[in-house]
């Protein structure tokens, strides 16, 4: 699924490299837990895995695809297409309802409706069986998206991410503002909706006391040979 | 959901300063529409304040002073012409009717003109529309006068009142012929054209008030006296309605030395150059003739920069309020990275967000373009009336014509064009924020 090999990477003008890692390889439908406190690169790596920045060594393959060789305009395709992401502070756009914001999703993806199609399912109702599943009653379903609880906008979120069945969820530090209880409840769904359909989860968050709860962790700080 | 349709969701979590902008070019678009119907009728009703008459002739003078003396009582001319030579040019080959005119005298500031029955019968204004009576006839005898529309309205006006005429042009006068009163026996319909802010009476009356009977100085003192007399009239109107429109028909014409000017038509419009070169050559008498039709395209002509600045001032309002929307897009724009980078998260390419942008610009155009329509013709149909009562234009509630559809299609083009600026700001953006949530 995601295969990294020699990668180096330094911010312009820095001497020392902020990233250094060897190897990475995550498997289809795996669940891995990426633990990374506040200053161990994991924004740089995230960054690096949706594209935004390029490796001045070594290649990140996602689906057999390297990134670096793809041109903007397809590397963003290819991201539509393959990677939802959860991101810490949601980003849903205000002015649209729970179900329009999850609708985005797979707004911009032909394959994503593609796949839609291929399990005979139209968008809206995909939406709305996400919501409901994730815990989104009718009733809050078409409430304004400023008056959902942060609870409920994180599971809008993530019903986002999955609509249209992407490869690689990607969900960055998600349950920070959560509390524990839900936290738990939250990345319990996230696993039945990936099971669903065997995507890949790559979870990544500074708290390690979530590590329990996946199949597989990894510590940035063990896996990042740069002397940070 | 399309984009579009995420276009108008945002625009609605905007609409403060959307409404605002959208606003400011409705304003415009009405402004621009209003002065152009307004310069198109003026222009309309400049040039069909007179029709049908081949030649205005006059003693020689320039071809626009005639023009303005005879058609729109703008100043006067100098000269008159001799009632002989008239009487000669009346009797060519070819000529179907005359009107002689004379001017020069006027009542509480309105025009007096003096003709004969064929004004009534030949005059032709606009499309080739005869003039018609709302009230009573054509006058019959030296002691009756016919009015304008707006002479009626404005000096509250009926059929049967006897009406005192000065002599010399303005408000005031130093004569007054109040001796000779005049019946009104008749109320014109509004025409839109200087006839409305006339008062015709027959030769013969204009000169009886100038005849050496009557030269004798009156002070103006003596009109308190007479609207005392016009004050007892009010009481029995009617009964001097009936008592006037009985009137015998006598002689209109009397015996004039000279008049202003006359109007003529020909049977023929292959005399008009003819009869034209004849008069303009004529021994006894330096005369002019000029073609109404030529002559209203030359003055329209010298109007020409008064028209070519308004249309100026139109065009600046416009591109006003398009600035004033390129300052609200691009001032929102920053607030709206946010927005724009989500999208971008979600998949959003950066041709999708510079779609985004111009389809907002070319919606808050195209309302605009509507609200300012609508403005426009509310604006017609409250305005019309005070138009036409103030300065004689008639504005029909018409639909737009070509020329309207086109100042909007330029709006709008011009509108999609700025919005096109802050869209590819967003859409530099977009490539250089990428993914990355940072505002």
């Amino acid at each position: 699924m995601i295969q990294i090999s020699d990668l180096t990477f330094s911010w312009p003008g820095q001497s020392t490299p902020t990233l250094k890692i060897n190897n990475l390889h995550i498997k289809k439908g795996e669940q891995l837990f990426l633990h990374g406190p506040s200053g161990s690169g994991k924004s740089t790596l995230l960054g690096l895995l949706a594209g935004i920045h390029t490796a001045q060594h070594g290649t990140i393959e996602i689906l057999n695809e390297n990134l670096a060789a793809l041109n903007d305009a397809k590397r963003d395709k290819f991201r539509a297409d393959h990677i939802g992401t959860i991101f810490q502070n949601f980003n849903l756009l205000p002015y649209l309802s729970p179900i329009d914001n999850v609708l985005l999703g797979c707004n911009f993806s032909k394959r994503r409706q593609a796949n839609l199609k291929a399990i005979n399912i139209t968008a809206e109702a995909q939406a709305l069986k996400l919501l409901n599943e994730l815990g989104i009653d009718e009733d809050t379903q078409h409430r304004s998206v400023n008056e959902l609880s942060i609870g409920q906008q994180q599971r809008v979120a993530a019903a986002r991410a999955f609509i249209g069945q992407p490869e690689l969820i990607i969900a960055d530090e998600p349950t920070s503002a959560l509390d524990a209880d839900n936290r738990d409840i939250f990345i319990k769904q996230l696993f039945e909706q990936a099971e669903q359909y065997q995507a890949t989860i790559l979870f990544v968050s500074h708290d390690a006391g979530l590590a329990s709860l996946f199949d597989r962790k990894v510590s940035l700080k063990d896996i990042n040979g740069a002397s940070l | 959901m399309t984009l579009i349709n995420l276009a108008f969701k945002s625009i609605i979590n905007r609409k403060a300063s959307v409404l605002l902008t959208l606003f400011t070019i409705a304003i415009s678009v009405m402004l621009l529409l209003s002065i152009e119907r307004v310069r198109q009728e003026a222009k309309q009703s400049f040039s069909s304040t007179i029709s049908g008459t081949d030649l205005i002739v006059g003693a020689r003078t320039g071809d626009i002073q005639l023009l303005l003396s005879s058609v729109f009582r703008i100043g006067h001319a100098n000269n008159g012409l001799s009632w002989h030579s008239y009487e000669y040019i009346k009797a060519q080959k070819g000529v179907a009717w005359t009107i002689p005119i004379s001017l020069g005298d006027s009542h509480k500031g309105f025009s007096v003109l003096g003709s004969d029955e064929n004004y009534f019968e030949h005059y032709r204004y606009g499309n080739k529309h005869p003039l018609s009576f709302a009230h009573g006839r054509p006058y019959h005898n030296a002691q009756e006068v016919v009015i304008g529309s707006e002479v009626a309205k404005q000096l509250h006006y009926y059929l049967g009142q006897k009406i005192v005429v000065s002599h010399g042009m303005g408000n005031t006068s130093f004569h007054h012929h109040d001796d000779n009163p005049l019946v009104i026996v008749g109320i014109l319909e509004p025409t839109g054209t200087p006839v409305d802010k006339t008062l015709h009476v027959p030769l013969k009356a204009i000169e009886q008030m100038h005849g050496p009977k009557h030269t004798g100085t009156h002070l103006i003192g003596r009109k308190s006296h007479d609207d005392a007399h016009d004050h007892d009239h009010d009481h029995d109107h009617h009964r001097h309605n009936n008592e006037a429109l009985n009137s015998q028909p006598g002689d209109l014409v009397g015996k004039p030395k000279q008049i202003t000017a006359f109007l003529m038509g020909f049977e023929s419009p292959l005399y008009t150059l003819q009869v034209r070169r004849n008069i303009n050559t004529y021994e006894p008498e330096a005369l002019s003739a000029i073609m109404p039709g030529v002559t209203l395209r030359e003055l329209w002509g010298m109007l020409d920069i008064v028209e070519k600045i308004l249309m100026l001032f139109s065009g600046v309002v416009v591109l006003i309020s398009l600035l004033g929307m390129l300052t609200t897009l691009l001032s929102s724009l920053n607030q709206r990275r946010r927005e724009l980078a989500i999208l971008r998260s979600v998949g959003a390419r950066p041709h999708h967000i510079f779609t985004l942008m111009t389809s907002e610009a070319i919606l808050i155009t195209a309302l605009g373009c509507i609200v300012g329509l609508t403005l426009f013709y509310s604006l017609i149909f409250i305005g019309k009336g005070v138009l036409q009562a103030q300065f004689g234009i008639s504005i029909t509630l018409s639909m737009l014509n070509s020329y309207e559809l086109l100042l909007l299609g330029v709006i709008m083009v011009s509108g999609t064009v700025i919005g096109a600026i802050p869209a590819i700001r967003a859409y530099f953006y977009s490539l250089n924020d990428g993914m990355s949530i940072k505002v």
